[in-house]
Order: structure tokens, then sequence, then C-alpha cells
């Protein structure tokens, strides 16, 4: 005769409740919803909002900008952003990324320290974007995947870090608005390539500032080639898949 | 007789008043004060000559060449302000200073000791202008709205009447109240045809709070001449200071950690003895050289060691950038140090230069060269900078974790300095660099330029604007780096005097090189060149 069923599988909660990180059994199968992120920005990931619990990759030209409008819609909802290795970054740009300042932190530490630091971050901040100062050992980086999985919060890392969950690459970066020799720069498109979600193109920034959907553009098929687009053959790309 | 009426006590055009005082005018002398390019406020000699609000400075000085014209500072407002209305702790017993220029005091305190509000009224104005020589309007309604608008016409609004004083006001007198919150409530207003009071208190409070929220909820209560909330009193003017000497003078963090505790008990104690909380302090450091390092610090659940901290992590990062201990460069204060040609602007900052704040993101550390174990400091002194009651320093219920993030930021200042947690503010400027204003940490931000200018970023950079701070580097050629230079000089953000100007590293904006035409079927260019001027092409939008 086994053991109760009944029995064995409360064995197994008890068993799951004390892997770190994960407080009750439910909590495995149900998860934690993502962190909430503005509209534009919701088919770049896999649960539509910023993964809890993962390290988040992003990298590419455009990496620092995506960055902060994915957090944008966390900090209006009374998260904690911090953002280290930057150096100085445009308060005003922030701002206009719908960046709420006053949940908003800048730090300016040694770069070397930068590990330390996360570390110390990571215990109490919900939102980390990190530009690491040089690469950890895989070790470090399991230290590190650990206590953000336990915290359940988002680290964002603008640089190739092995082991992170979700991977953007923003591919190709377009600004326009000049014509020849009139006009000034107004909007940029950008291209992203998620690991999990595949080709999206989006304004980043839009003439507001903030990340919003491409405009439809009649006739856009025949100009996309002519400016050389990492999508010769189709049309242009407006939040799509392309798996 | 009502809670809420009250007396306002108000003088008129206090901003140019108070920048009289402060320059020495006679009171005859016509003076006016300028924000950004407007004349916002001018004196009676001024106004008789002709001088308006609104003006520019040149069309002002057109209409009376012997203007005295003087930029506005905030500061000069409540200081000459608070020194002059001491007298009044003496007349009454509770008020409250609404703004620099206007107090109102509740009418319900003056009852038992005056005949009427009439008498009440003309024995404090006998005894406010005899002390200070300034000219007060009183008003007196049922609401402190009410009496600030009717001081201005030296009105008394019998008990119950306050709803048909207000009624035919025009609906711009809200901003009376917060000019900045209700700035664009007022035009919307008056653009539905609500152009006064009485039109806008018609409207029924509910569809008001649906339609414009908790703003335009507060408005319509007080255009309905309803109290709002009753006004914080003022705390009795009292200083807590204390003021310790070291002798023998110490650069030594555990030496000054030691005495900034005992002091700090001090400072506290008294504080609380008064039955007050104190939530800002300045610590002020004297070196041997006579040079002070002053900075404000905003503390949460303030106790004798976190003074200590603050204390020493200041005078740590004094004595590395070499303020106090170098003797040979005295400047006499950190103000003249700042205005060395190849300081950046943000050292330039008054109070705040002490440490030179090294632009290129790494810390270079104390320089050994700098530091003199002989010279140090002489001198440590505390003031409470805010005092409130008790009650005014209860948090919000719905803040989530403040104390734990407060209490990681801490931990991160004192293991790299005050100026390694930033936080972000806005300031007036004409590009991202002079727009950002960085504050460490628990201290008080110090905006160099107003935000509220019209040069400000929002009108002059049109989005989407850069989310980094371009850098520029200078010229090495123009700066020679020689070895006692301070570590900052070859990579400040921008050098005014030095002709030579490149730019590079913009992290998120365009290069130039990147640049397509619209639209257009040209060929990529090829190469970039790095020093053709910021994409800041197009017209200012304002």
């Amino acid at each position: 005769m086994s053991a109760d069923p009944v029995h064995a599988i409360s064995a197994l909660t008890e068993q799951l409740t004390r892997l770190p990180g994960i407080r009750t059994a439910s909590e495995l199968f149900a998860g934690h919803p993502p962190y909430a992120v503005d509209a534009p920005l919701r088919p770049l990931f896999q649960r539509g909002g910023l993964p809890r619990g993962e390290i988040l990759a992003i990298t590419g030209e455009h990496s620092f900008s995506l960055a902060l409008a994915a957090c944008a819609a966390a900090t209006r909802e009374q998260l904690w952003c911090a953002v280290l290795g930057m150096g100085e970054p445009a308060v005003a740009g922030i701002a206009d990324f719908g960046i709420d300042l006053s949940h908003f932190v800048n730090l300016r530490t040694p770069l070397q320290d930068w590990l330390r630091v996360t570390s110390i971050l990571v215990e109490s901040f919900d939102i980390l974007i990190v530009r690491p100062g040089f690469a950890p050992t895989p070790g470090d980086r399991q230290r590190l995947l650990a206590k953000v999985r336990e915290r359940r919060m988002t680290l964002i890392t603008l640089d190739e870090f092995p082991g992170t969950g979700e991977r953007l690459g923003v591919r190709d970066v377009r600004w326009e608005g000049t014509a020849r020799g009139a006009g000034r720069l107004e909007q940029c498109t950008v291209t992203v390539h998620g690991s999990r979600t595949g080709t999206h193109t989006l304004l980043l920034p839009a003439p507001s500032g903030r990340a919003e959907h491409p405009a439809p553009m009649p006739g856009a098929e025949h100009s996309v080639p002519a400016v050389g687009v990492a999508h010769p053959g189709g049309p242009v790309p407006r939040i799509h898949s392309v798996d | 007789m009502s809670v809420h009426r009250t007396v306002v006590l108000a003088v008129p055009d206090w901003p140019a008043v108070a920048a009289g005082i402060a320059h020495g005018l006679s009171t005859a002398a016509p003076a006016a004060v300028l924000r950004a390019g407007r004349i916002i406020s001018c004196n009676a000699p001024a106004r008789a000559s002709g001088v308006e609000t609104g003006l520019n400075k040149r069309a002002a000085q057109l209409r009376c060449p012997e203007l005295t014209v003087i930029p506005w500072d905030p500061e000069v407002d409540h200081r000459v302000f608070a020194a002059g209305i001491g007298v009044l702790e003496d007349l009454v017993a509770r008020f409250t200073l609404l703004s620099p220029g206007v107090v109102s005091i509740p009418a319900l305190s003056l009852r038992r000791t005056h005949a009427s509000e009439e008498s009440a009224v003309e024995e404090l104005l006998t005894g406010l202008t005899d002390s200070t020589g300034w000219e007060f309007f009183p008003g007196i309604a049922d609401t402190a709205f009410a009496a600030l608008l009717a001081s201005r016409t030296a009105t008394r609004v019998p008990p119950g009447r306050t709803a048909a004083f207000l009624a035919p006001l025009p609906i711009s007198s809200l901003t009376a109240v917060d000019a900045h919150a209700y700035a664009e409530l007022v035009p919307l207003l008056g653009r539905l045809g609500l152009t006064a009071l009485g039109r806008f208190a018609q409207l029924a409070e509910a569809d008001v709070h649906a339609r414009f929220g908790t703003l335009g909820r507060r408005a319509h209560r007080l255009a309905r001449g309803l109290p709002d909330r009753i006004p914080a009193d003022h705390v009795r003017a009292r200083e807590f200071r204390v003021h310790s000497p070291l002798d023998p003078p110490s650069g030594r963090s555990d030496v000054l950690s030691f005495h900034a505790r005992t002091l700090g008990a001090e400072l506290l104690g008294t504080v609380r003895a008064a039955g007050l909380v104190c939530t800002q302090v300045d610590i002020e450091l004297t070196a041997t050289t006579g040079e002070t390092c002053r900075r404000t610090w905003r503390l949460e659940d303030m106790d004798e060691s976190m003074i200590a901290d603050r204390l020493r992590w200041q005078a740590e990062g004094w004595l590395a950038a070499g303020g106090a201990g170098t003797g040979a460069d005295s400047r006499g204060g950190p103000r003249t140090r700042g205005a060395r040609p190849d300081r950046t602007a943000r050292t330039a900052r008054p109070d705040r230069t002490a440490r030179a704040v090294p632009e290129n993101g790494e810390d270079p550390g104390p320089d050994p060269t700098l530091v003199s174990g002989e010279d140090g400091i002489c001198a440590i002194g505390l003031a409470a900078a805010e005092l409130l009651s008790p009650l005014g320093t209860q948090q919000s219920l719905f803040d989530q974790h403040p104390g734990r993030i407060a209490h990681t930021l801490e931990r991160l200042q004192g293991l790299f300095g005050p100026d390694a947690v930033l936080v972000p503010g806005l300031q007036g400027g004409r590009d991202p660099a002079e727009t950002n204003l960085w504050t460490p940490w628990q201290q008080r931000p110090r905006p160099e330029r107003d935000p509220e200018a019209p040069g400000r970023a929002r009108c002059r950079l049109p989005a989407p604007r850069s989310s980094s701070t371009p850098r520029w580097i200078c010229s090495t050629s123009a700066a020679p780096r020689s070895s006692p230079a301070p570590p900052d000089s070859t990579t400040s953000r921008r050098c005014s005097g030095s002709p030579a100007r490149g730019r590079c590293a913009w992290s998120t904006t365009p290069r130039p090189g990147r640049w397509r035409p619209a639209g257009g079927t040209g060929a990529r260019p090829s190469t970039g060149c790095a020093s053709r001027s910021s994409p800041r092409t197009g017209p200012p939008t304002c």
C-alpha cells in the first residue's frame, strides 16, 4: 500500500516551499503578474509586462531609452526604479518617457563596484537598470540571479548577460523628420527583436517623447527597401511577429 | 462665529518692497522685480510713474528711467518678511504665514482680547506699521480665501455674506491661492463661460468633481465660500543652533563623529523640549583656514547617530576634495572656488561647491597631496533648518516601503559618499545638461536657474529629447593637464572660454552620421562628422 496521495502532495508542497524564492506552492503555478508597461511596449514581452524574478537584457544602440520607456508605467504605480552606471542621464528626457521622477534614483558609484552595489539595491528596489562595469564570474551571476528570483524584482542589464530570461535587441535605429537641409529630428523608429516575441517596430521616442506605435504610412512598402530596413522583402513591420 | 473666520493682513507688491529693503533703497525710490524677463511686482512710486506688471525691463525703464530693476529672489521675500513679522508674535496668539507678505489670523483668537473686529484690526495695523513701516491691507471674511481677496480692497465681509461677496469676482481670483495649481483650470473655466466665481459656485458639486477632479472640487468649495482646510500654525521663531569648537583641530573622522554625536544629542534634546520635530538640519564645518562648508540634510526620524554620519561624510568629502587644509590657496569661501574657469557649471553652485564632483562618473578618491594631517576642521555647528509639529511628519500610508528604500540608499551613501546617490529634478536651462538637477539623496535641491523661466527646456528643446546628457570634451591643449590640476579639468561637460570644442559620445541621441532624410532614397552617408553642430536644428518652439 503506497502512501496516502493527499499526504504525498502536502509533502511535495512542503518541499517546494523550502526552495528559495518560492513562498507557497501555488506561487509556482500562478506566478506573479509582471510589472505593467505602456501599451505600445506590451507586445515586446512574453507576458505583456516586465518579467519579475528574471534578468532582462536589452542590448543595442537605443537600449537605455527602451529600458526607461519600459519602466515608466511601473514608476507611476509607485514602484521604485534605480539606474546604475549610466553617468548623468538627462532628466528632461527621462520625464518625457513618463517616468515619475520622485521614484527614480541614479547611482554614480565606481564602475568596478557595480556587482556589490547591485546586490545591495536588489534588496529593496523593484526595477534596476544596470550597465555592468565588467563581466561577472559564473558563480556571481548565479548568486545574483538567485537573489533577483527571490526578491521577485526586475533587473535590466544593458549588456549581454548570459543566463538571462528575455532578451531584447534594438536592431535598427532610424531618425526621421529632417528633409534635405530643413526640419529637425522628430521621431525615431526602432526595430526591436525579442528573444521570445519576435521582431517589432515602434517609435522610440515618438514626437511626444514617449514610446508609441508607428503610424501607418501609405506607400510605405516602396520606401522601405530604399532606406534599407532590416526586412527588405516584406512590408513595413508594424507590431507583428515574424518568428 | 465660524471657526474659519479669518483676518488677513497683506502687504501689496511684497516682492518689490522686500527687494527694496534688501538692497537698501528708500521707500520713495521706484523699484521693480524682474522674473523671467517680465516685471512681476513694482512698488508704489514705480506704479505712479506708469510701470506695470508684465512689462519687460526695457519698457519699464522707458516709462521710469530711475527705476531700479532687481531680479526676483524668493529667499529674500521670505527672509525679509520673517524678520519683520516677529512683532506679530507679541500681538496675537496664533497666526499663519500664507505666503511672503501675507499673514492670516483666526478671528476667533482675537475675540476675547478685542471689543470688535474693527478695533482688533486697527490695533494690529498700528502695532505692525509702527514696528516695520510697511503698509498692510486688512481683509476679514468667513474663509481664508475670501479674506485674502477682501484684503485687496481692505474690506470687512460681514459673517454669512462671504458667498455673496465672492460671487461677482472674476474666476482668475482663484490664482491668488495657488497660481501654479490653478494655471490650467482658470482659463478652461473661462472658455466654458464661467467668468465669475458665482457662476462656478452655482454648479452641482458632484458634477464639478466628476468633470474637474479633486482640484476642481477644491476650487468649487473656495468659490462657494466654504472652508477648505485649517492652515498650519506658525511655529514660533526660535533658533535652534549648537556650535562647538574643536581643539586641537582635527580632520579625523572618528574625532569628528564623536563630537557630532554629542552635539546632535544636544540639538535634538532642545528641539524635543520645545515640542517640535526637526526634519532638516544644517551642518556647517569651519576649517582652520577660515573656509566653511555647509549643507542641508533632510532626514526622516532623525537621531544623533544619523547626524554624526552625515557630518562625517560631509567632512570626508570636503577634505578629500581639498576644501580645507590647503591653506596656500585659500580663496575665502566656496563660492569663489567654483568661479575658476576650468570648473564646470555644476561646481559653481553656492554652498554645494565644497566637493568638486567628477564628471566622468568615476570617483578619483582622495588626493593625498591635498589633505594635510595637521590642518583640519576647527569648529562644527548644527542648526535646525526645518521644524515641524510632530503631526506634520506623519508618513503617507500608501507609500510603498519608503523606509526600506531609504535604508538601502543610506547604506550606499555610507559606502560611496553622499554624492553617489542622486535623485532627479528639473531646472531652467537650454540644453539637457543645464536642465539636469541631480541632488544627493536627502539633501535639499538648490536649483541654479528658475524652472519656470521661459528658457527652460520644455520650451526650448523640442521633444523628443535625449535621455543621456551629452558631454563635450575640451581640447587638452586649451587646458593642459598638469599634475596639480583638478581631476575633472579635462572631462568637464563644457568649458566656457575654451575655443576648441569637439563633441563626442551621445549615447542615445542621433549622431549626425546616422541621419537620413525622411522617406528619401539617397544612400546612407558613409561617415559622420563628429564635430558637427548638435541636432537642435529646429527653431525654438516658443
